[in-house]
């Protein structure tokens, strides 16, 4: 009780800060990169739904991702649907999808529910590319145009800043975080936790395993196909790489362990690393601060070298960093940070 | 009528019977106990009455109904709940997590399951452990938190898996005492143990199995006292 009243007061202005940050901010830039952070926060949660309090490591997220992104897509394109109508589509499409991979993969456990998941991923990923017809295949989907959002007759915004989307994306990780807390605080999280710590001792207390762990997958999949939609229409792009990709699975999982898996904020901070870390990474801008302080010239050898390959290795220092991570913090930033925290009440004991 | 119904029971892993045409009652409100040498079958019995193994042969009746074919969650929801021998705490939630997790098998709201756990840990004598993660336990804790957390889910009948097992003296000595109290609020026991000083004074009755069949039945005085038991135990050039 005593944790609990300045935690929500930090929450609200954090909050509150954001909700009037583009007042105040009008770069396009700066709300460019809130945005990649927001839907970043939104793709961590959901994994961590399933992957981090069920303890299902789904490595196929970007299925539904993917299918959120193309369902609400090819809608507005075919047909000219609305997103915001579109996208239910996408959740109706992707609740469909997950309970299918869910009847499929939950009969496996462990490291075999983790290959099953990449293999779906990979089918719809191969799917999109060969259903042309319905896809457009390797070439993608484009729209770069969005109908006004109207309420009545009212134009509530015409999508042509960032701001719009700034907020929506602010929604959305709001969403997640939200579901993520209430789950917590009931039952249905409860349930999850007993399956990932010991799935025979849950089933033993009374715990239906399969139907949980389908729900936490729905939950889980339906959250990421929303996130799917808002970055298509984003965006304004779609293709299967991108949207269906292992790396994207790979990515979302990332934002997880990094940040602190089964933790309310772990996804956070999970963001708050990898998107500053890749937007570097690619404007080159770690080289450039190497140039500038002296440590690498511009023309010498290593210098050409990081400027041509380093914008491209985001996915080696991934790598990296994750080994780091597991052998340093195992339990992510979030309980490195929950370890300090108790050494230093300890000592203050 | 008996509480539990065993008739018949047998279960194969390819050509190997674990269990082979068992059968017993145990009546309400008892404590029977299951013994037998290592490799006897016993654990196999408790998965097959628990849902986790389907008989392969026979069948199994609790409280009037046939359980053949349910699932473990199922069992449980219908009152047989069982511990396990290797004791399996949620390790990252804390103990009175874990009772919780058992409680809620009967109610939604987590107020109230976690003053049903609190219940609980008052019966294993663990209130004071309720905010210590399960993982950190030492094992004579382990196992009183299986009982509680088993205990939660609100059972007519309990499985005990070798709950003394590893424990000494003294812990064991808690845990028949915890097991008396169990039979004294009505419900009914069901004790696998390898101690046998401890089993001939809970049970009221004992079954003995050897690879996989029941040598015998009867009472702990009758079981001491029979000539296959002893041979079983101790190999005939004792007998």
């Amino acid at each position: 009780m005593m944790k609990t009243l300045p935690r929500a007061a930090a929450f609200l202005v954090i909050v509150g800060g954001l909700l009037a940050l583009p007042r105040y901010v009008d770069n396009p830039y700066a709300l460019h990169m809130m945005i990649l952070l927001f839907l970043s926060i939104s793709q961590g949660e959901s994994w961590n739904i399933l992957g981090g309090y069920t303890g299902q490591h789904s490595v196929g997220h970007a299925a539904y991702f993917g299918v959120g992104a193309y369902t609400t897509m090819m809608l507005l394109q075919a047909k000219g649907i609305a997103p915001w109508f579109g996208v239910w589509a996408g959740v109706a499409a992707v609740i469909v999808v997950a309970l299918v991979i869910g009847s499929i993969c939950f009969r496996l456990r462990g490291p075999y529910f983790v290959l099953a998941s990449i293999a779906v991923a990979e089918i719809m990923r191969l799917s999109a590319i060969n259903l042309t017809g319905l896809t457009n295949g390797a070439e993608g989907i484009l729209v770069t145009d969005l109908p006004p959002f109207k309420i009545g007759e009212r134009v509530v915004t015409d999508f042509m800043t960032k701001v719009p989307f700034y907020y929506l994306g602010l929604a959305l990780a709001l969403l997640t975080l939200l579901v993520t807390w209430g789950i917590e605080r009931s039952k249905l999280g409860y349930y999850f936790q007993a399956i990932r710590e010991d799935q025979d001792a849950a089933h033993s207390l009374g715990i239906p395993i399969a139907r949980y762990k389908n729900i936490g997958l729905v939950i889980s999949a339906v959250l990421t196909a929303l996130a799917g939609s808002f970055y298509g229409i984003y965006v304004g792009f779609v293709d299967p790489p991108t949207v269906l990709g292992l790396d994207l699975s790979v990515q979302i999982m990332l934002i997880a362990i990094i940040g602190g898996m089964g933790t309310l904020y772990g996804p956070v901070l999970g963001s708050l690393v990898l998107v500053p870390l890749s937007e570097a990474l690619r404007s080159n801008l770690i080289t450039d601060l190497l140039v500038k302080s002296g440590l690498v010239s511009a023309d010498s050898r290593t210098g050409q070298f990081l400027k041509e390959n380093l914008a491209h290795a985001h996915v080696l220092l991934y790598g990296i960093l994750v080994v780091l991570v597991i052998l340093f913090m195992p339990e992510g930033i979030m309980g490195f940070v929950k370890k300090l925290a108790s050494r230093r009440r300890k000592e203050a004991v | 009528m008996a509480m539990l119904e065993i008739s018949h029971v047998s279960k194969f892993f390819g050509g190997l019977a674990a269990n082979a045409d068992v059968s017993f009652d145990v009546e309400a409100g008892s404590i029977m106990g299951l013994i037998g040498p290592n490799g006897a079958g016993k654990t196999t019995l408790f998965n097959c009455i628990t849902g986790y193994y389907p008989p392969s042969k026979g069948e199994v009746v609790f409280d009037g109904r046939r359980m053949n074919g349910l699932q473990p969650d199922r069992v449980c929801k219908l009152g047989m709940v069982r511990t396990w021998q290797k004791v399996r705490p949620l390790a990252k939630l804390s103990v009175v997590d874990n009772v919780m997790v058992g409680a809620l098998a009967r109610t939604s709201s987590l107020r109230k399951a976690r003053e049903m756990a609190m219940e609980q840990l008052k019966v294993v004598r663990m209130e004071h452990r309720a905010g210590f993660l399960a993982g950190g336990l030492p094992i004579g804790e382990r196992k009183k938190l299986e009982v509680a957390r088993a205990l939660a889910t609100g059972p007519k009948l309990l499985l005990l898996d070798e709950v003394m097992g590893g424990l000494n003296p003294a812990e064991s000595e808690e845990i028949i005492q915890l097991i008396l109290d169990i039979k004294a609020r009505g419900l009914t026991q069901m004790v696998i143990e390898h101690d046998m000083k401890a089993i001939m004074r809970i049970s009221d009755r004992i079954v003995v199995l050897t690879s996989g069949e029941k040598l015998t039945e009867g009472t702990p005085q009758e079981v001491v006292s029979n000539q296959d038991v002893i041979d079983a135990y101790l190999g005939e050039s004792h007998a």
